[in-house]
């Protein structure tokens, strides 16, 4: 309709679930060539035709059978096998936005670990500290404690009560559990975890936040109580030599609840699946499912390359992992036999050491990689992430999506980054 | 059929029976043939009749086809008919009888019994009277050709004077029919083909046929002079037998002759011969032939296939070679060449004074306007001797050219994507260092890294984030030599203990990482040993132990002990147990090699004499067993047996460094010359197999202690990885494959890679260089 005659044309239907942009369901010809931006601009034309009070210039995004189109339409219909003589439904949704960076927050050294909750960031670093941040960028307090690096910090509870707690475990071996009094922006370790006899490179917390689990380099996993009081905690002077701020507090020690061995190298991450289960990535290449009541290993999952990390959705109750290769690989625990890769998302140029799901999208999650750039990804489009976030200068060693409009990053250059990512349009 | 035979024979004559015989008929008729054959005997042109008879029998003798069929039983009761006849007349009667029955047309049969009776009477008429030959009776001399090419003539061929033979007048159908009514001889009535004429066979004619037809002997008349036992009979059908040459011996002579004179007289000349030889042999002019001995007649082979073999002849034109081919002239050989082909004055001048041996050509080219004016070729003669002298001078032998494929040649490998997992990229760098890192090691649980530089300084990595941990700056020693050569972590996993060498002194390292039990442990262990006294005091001291005391402030670097040694150390190797540890001084003379045990704080010198400058040493991973590496050679020691138990031949100038695999049995040797060498030590002190991929000197070689890989780091800045299995099947020879080159470190001072260690658990490998780095590979 747009080019001259002599070029092949496609009869596409457009539809789209976002009822804000629907368009009447009749085949259109198009350039078999065409591009996104092309069919953009023609819905557009048919939005604008339609309903003058659409503003145009909405750019698009189209998918073909739950894949992104990236490539010319006739080239995507030959790699998929698609003959272009039948008419092709295309679906269309609204470009996701570009996330913007917003905020660089400067710490003293390598930020090993984040999370975000509401408006405060937590921020763990290889100078033993840990940091909380405003969500604007603000630094809220430096919390000595731990002897050494800090390797992973988890909230507890971060919704807006006047008392936080959060966890931190370091390659001290220790998990702290911190209170956070809100208005006195004083902070407490109120209980002190020890039994690992390696560094504690992951946290997980369950749903019910009575529990947590801790992956270490020692090869084991061990449960928690999260509790305020649990039976078994031991009063103990905390050692650490502190500068900024005199913890003089008396700490009670808690000893694991359930020690659970079976991974042959380290764990380097854990996720709670349900109520009961957890989910275990190694450096001995396998994924592993537990079972937390029975206490037992219930199923294994063999990879080819050492995890890093990984991340569960509670959205589309899938696992994606980042590697010690270039790939992010997009697992489902419920699948039992046959390929349990469901696919690989490949663009990463280093070890992808971080991963984390959106919150409120189940398609999209970042990654994090040592090449220096986090990339947003959409689980429809392997071969190319959506958009690729770059600034920082060293390897990144965490990324975060807690909070849905923000995108969290931490490397060994010493900065956190902060990206903005509005993502309101398309809920879920 | 030849003449003779057939004329010792009864007549053989079987004619064609008409096809459409009555068998009611002819049973009735037999009376009436006789009859009528005696009483109206048809005389029509006999002459012709005979002739076509004749002819028709002889035929009728190749003529197979044609179908004779005569009904059994009429045959029969003529045959019993016969019989009767027979058995009553004797030979001649019967003879007369058969020479009055048969009158016209059968008379060249009763000319043949006249034949045949006169063969005893001796009485022979003209033997060309009549020819008997089969071929020159024939009339017609069309020749023997289908005689339905005639079917649309009058006449049916030709005679001998060219004539034509006219076809006898056939009459149409009704005259067939009435013939066949009226005439009694119809039945036995035949055409002869060849002449068209009517033919009527005779009685004999038909017995035969009926003979014939019911296998039995032709000629009835034998047959029935057997059955009846005539003693005449053989007579009749055969000649008889006379035996003049028999095989028994007669007591007569067959002649004769009586005895000439002569065979009762000795003879003269006989005499005068015998004489001769006689005299000859006295005087030993001849010699009596040797009798042969037994030997030589057995070994009278002879060559069964002889005949196989290709005669020497032939042979040679098969092989032929040709004489090697005249090169073709060449442009500078024309009558015209380009002018830079023609020689300048100076260059002809040079020509003419070299030696005709010498001269690059044998010839000066010249240039000539036109082909017209071409002198003849003087040198024409001379060519053709050389050629000739060439010619005799060149080997004639046929060169038998291999035809191999090169690629069949290339062992079959694996392609090394089927090997995975090797590392294939880099990873992460480790930054910190300012100067050349010339060692690394890694603990063995693989999370930490220690990198020993030139810069003085040790530091601890973290191996998954690249982040150093720790660093330990050495002061500057007596020496003032701050490079740290070698460091090596403990390999066991309760040990938290790197054995640092730098300079004259190694220095054992508490780090200080990973579990913090296994950290305490271990300075408790050390801080609690109580020397005795008595050992020590009778020995000679080779390295002085001393520990770092908890106040000094190199203890809060994690230095634990101290031992000095008398020169300088380059090299620091664990015993893979933990508590031993030797240390080589490659100056140290007698001293090189130091074995130190940690528990008893104790140091020992293996070898009391030196072998040669030591390169580096190795524990054996499971065997009380010490490798030692000097430039050339590498002794295996049994340390327990304190012997030396196998010496290595590393065909190499200058051993740079020495890896063990885990199994014990194999062993890599990276050399300065730029070769890396497989041992299996079972096998061979040679090397199994030797790689030269490395364009620089090797400087180190690694084992990976569980995956089948091990790697080699080189002054040309890079590191092969390969493939190298190890099988269980000691038949069964390692498999070698190299599979990745990597390549990330710069070359500086000519210096490239100078360490490489595998990771413990995963297939990566760590490799240090020049540039100050160290990369890790995955």
């Amino acid at each position: 309709m747009m080019a001259d005659e002599n070029t092949p044309h496609v009869q596409a239907k457009f539809f789209t679930k976002q009822s804000q942009y629907s368009i009447p369901d009749t085949p259109y010809s198009v350039p078999a060539a065409v591009g996104t931006s092309e069919l953009s601009s023609l819905i557009n034309q048919i939005l604008k035709g339609s309903d003058d009070s659409v503003d145009a210039g909405i750019e698009f995004d189209f998918l073909l059978d739950g894949e992104f189109l990236r490539v010319p339409l006739d080239k995507h219909l030959e790699n998929r096998g698609v003959s272009s003589e039948d008419i092709v439904e295309i679906e269309f949704v609204e470009r996701q936005p570009a996330p913007k960076p917003e905020d660089s927050l400067l710490h003293d050294d390598w930020v090993s670990c984040l999370q975000g909750c509401k408006e405060c960031i937590l921020s763990g670093s290889y100078d033993n500290t840990v940091r909380i941040w405003t969500t604007t960028g603000a630094p809220l307090l430096t919390i000595p404690g731990h002897s050494a690096p800090v390797k992973c910090v988890k909230w507890l509870s971060g919704d807006g009560g006047p008392t936080c707690r959060f966890i931190s475990g370091s390659h001290d071996q220790t998990i702290l559990i911190w209170e956070w009094h809100r208005e006195e922006n004083s902070v407490e370790c109120v209980h002190a975890c020890r039994g690992h006899a390696g560094s504690v490179d992951c946290i997980a917390i369950n749903e019910e936040r009575d529990k947590f689990v801790s992956g270490s380099w020692d090869k084991m996993l061990k449960l928690w109580s999260a509790a305020a009081v649990a039976e078994g905690d031991q009063e103990e002077q905390l050692e650490a030599p502190t500068k900024k701020q005199k913890i003089s507090k008396k700490v009670q020690t808690r000893v694991p609840v359930l020690t659970l061995s079976g991974h042959t190298e380290g764990i380097s991450a854990a996720e709670w699946l349900s109520r009961s289960e957890v989910c275990t990535a190694s450096w001995d290449h396998t994924l592993r499912l537990w079972d937390m009541e029975k206490a037992t290993q219930t199923s294994q999952m063999q990879g080819t390359k050492v995890f890093l990390d990984m991340s569960y959705s509670l959205l589309n109750r899938q696992i994606v992992t980042a590697s010690a290769d270039r790939h992010l690989r997009l697992w489902d625990p419920r699948t039992t036999d046959g390929a349990i890769v469901k696919c690989t998302y490949t663009s990463h140029n280093g070890w992808v050491s971080s991963v984390s799901w959106s919150p409120v999208n189940q398609y999209l999650f970042i990654s994090g990689s040592y090449d220096t750039v986090m990339k947003l990804w959409d689980t429809r489009s392997p071969k190319a992430p959506l958009y690729n976030m770059s600034g920082h200068e060293e390897k990144i060693l965490a990324v975060d999506w807690s909070i849905p409009s923000l995108l969290l990053s931490g490397a060994a250059d010493n900065h956190l980054k902060v990206f903005q990512y509005n993502d309101e349009k398309h809920g879920t | 059929m030849s003449s003779k035979s057939r004329s010792k024979r009864k007549p053989d004559q079987f004619d064609f029976v008409d096809k459409g015989v009555n068998d009611s008929d002819s049973s009735e008729s037999e009376e009436s043939v006789y009859s009528g054959l005696e009483e109206e005997p048809d005389t029509s042109e006999e002459d012709q009749e005979q002739s076509s008879n004749q002819s028709d029998n002889d035929s009728s003798d190749n003529d197979d086809d044609e179908d004779i069929t005569l009904d059994d039983k009429s045959g029969l009761e003529l045959s019993t008919e016969q019989r009767k006849e027979l058995s009553t007349a004797s030979d001649d009667e019967l003879n007369e009888i058969n020479d009055q029955r048969y009158t016209g047309n059968v008379k060249s049969q009763n000319r043949k019994q006249q034949k045949q009776i006169t063969v005893k009477t001796a009485d022979r008429p003209d033997e060309y009277d009549y020819d008997s030959s089969d071929e020159e009776d024939i009339r017609n001399t069309v020749g023997n050709i289908p005689l339905e090419w005639y079917r649309e003539y009058p006449h049916i061929g030709y005679d001998i004077e060219g004539n034509r033979l006219l076809k006898p007048e056939k009459g149409d159908q009704l005259d067939e029919f009435l013939n066949k009514m009226d005439n009694p001889n119809y039945w036995r009535t035949v055409t002869n083909k060849m002449t068209g004429q009517n033919v009527v066979l005779s009685k004999e004619d038909l017995g035969l046929i009926q003979n014939l037809q019911s296998s039995k002997h032709p000629d009835s008349m034998a047959e029935n002079y057997q059955s009846s036992k005539h003693p005449d009979s053989m007579a009749e059908n055969y000649q008889p037998w006379i035996d003049f040459f028999t095989h028994e011996k007669m007591i007569h002579p067959v002649t004769n002759h009586p005895q000439h004179k002569r065979s009762f007289i000795p003879s003269k000349w006989e005499k005068l011969k015998v004489g001769q030889m006689v005299h000859a042999l006295k005087m030993g002019w001849m010699k009596p032939t040797k009798a042969k001995t037994e030997e030589e007649e057995e070994e009278n082979f002879y060559m069964l296939w002889k005949e196989d073999e290709e005669s020497e002849i032939t042979r040679r034109y098969r092989a032929h070679l040709p004489a090697p081919k005249m090169p073709l002239p060449s442009h500078a050989e024309s009558y015209n060449p380009p002018p830079e082909y023609l020689l300048t004055k100076e260059e002809e001048e040079k020509w003419q004074n070299m030696e005709p041996e010498e001269r690059r050509m044998n010839f000066l080219p010249q240039k000539y306007p036109s082909l017209r004016l071409v002198p003849a070729y003087k040198r024409f003669i001379n060519e053709r001797f050389e050629r000739c002298l060439d010619l005799y001078l060149c080997p004639r032998k046929p060169k038998i050219r291999m035809n191999i494929n090169p690629e069949d040649l290339i062992p079959k490998l694996p392609k090394p994507r089927d090997l995975q997992p090797f590392p294939t990229a880099q990873a992460i760098v480790y930054r910190g260092h300012s100067d050349i890192v010339r060692t690394i090691s890694v603990d063995p649980t693989g999370q930490w890294l220690v990198s020993g530089s030139d810069d003085g300084s040790v530091r601890f990595w973290e191996v998954s984030t690249g982040r150093c941990m720790k660093s330990i700056t050495m002061e500057t020693g007596s020496l003032g030599n701050m490079c740290i050569r070698s460091v090596a972590w403990n390999p066991h996993p309760d040990v938290s203990l790197v054995a640092i060498a730098m300079g004259q002194t190694v220095i054992l390292v508490n780090p200080g990482l990973g579990d913090k039990m296994v950290t305490n442990n271990t300075d408790n262990v050390l801080h609690s040993f109580s020397p005795t006294e008595e050992e020590s005091m009778g020995k000679k001291v080779y390295a002085d132990w001393s520990s770092i005391d908890t106040s000094d402030k190199r203890f809060e670097n994690g230095f634990r002990l101290l031992l000095q040694h008398p020169k300088e150390v380059s090299q620091v190797t664990w015993h893979g147990r933990g508590d031993y540890f030797a240390s080589v001084m490659p100056k140290g003379d007698s001293m090189s090699v130091l074995i130190h045990q940690l528990s008893r704080r104790r140091s020992q010198n293996p070898f009391n004499k030196s072998k040669g400058m030591v390169q580096c040493v190795l524990f054996h991973p499971v065997r009380p067993f010490l490798f030692v590496a000097t430039q050339r050679y590498v002794r295996v020691y049994n340390l327990l047996k304190q012997e030396l138990s196998k010496k290595l031949m590393t065909n190499c100038k200058w051993v740079s460094s020495m890896a063990v695999h885990s199994g014990g049995d194999n062993i890599i040797i990276g050399s300065y010359d730029c070769r890396l060498s497989w041992f299996d030590l079972d096998v061979s002190t040679k090397p199994y197999q030797t790689l030269r991929h490395h364009k620089r000197a090797v400087r180190a070689v690694n084992y990976h202690r569980k995956y089948p890989l091990f790697a080699s780091a080189s002054d040309d800045g890079t590191v092969i990885v390969c493939h190298g299995m190890v099988y269980n099947d000691l038949l069964k020879n390692p498999l070698i494959v190299p599979v990745k080159i990597l390549k990330g470190h710069a070359i500086s001072h000519d210096l490239g890679v100078l360490d490489c260690v595998f990771h413990p658990s995963q297939p990566w490998v760590f490799s240090c260089g020049a540039d100050t780095t160290i990369r890790l590979f995955t």
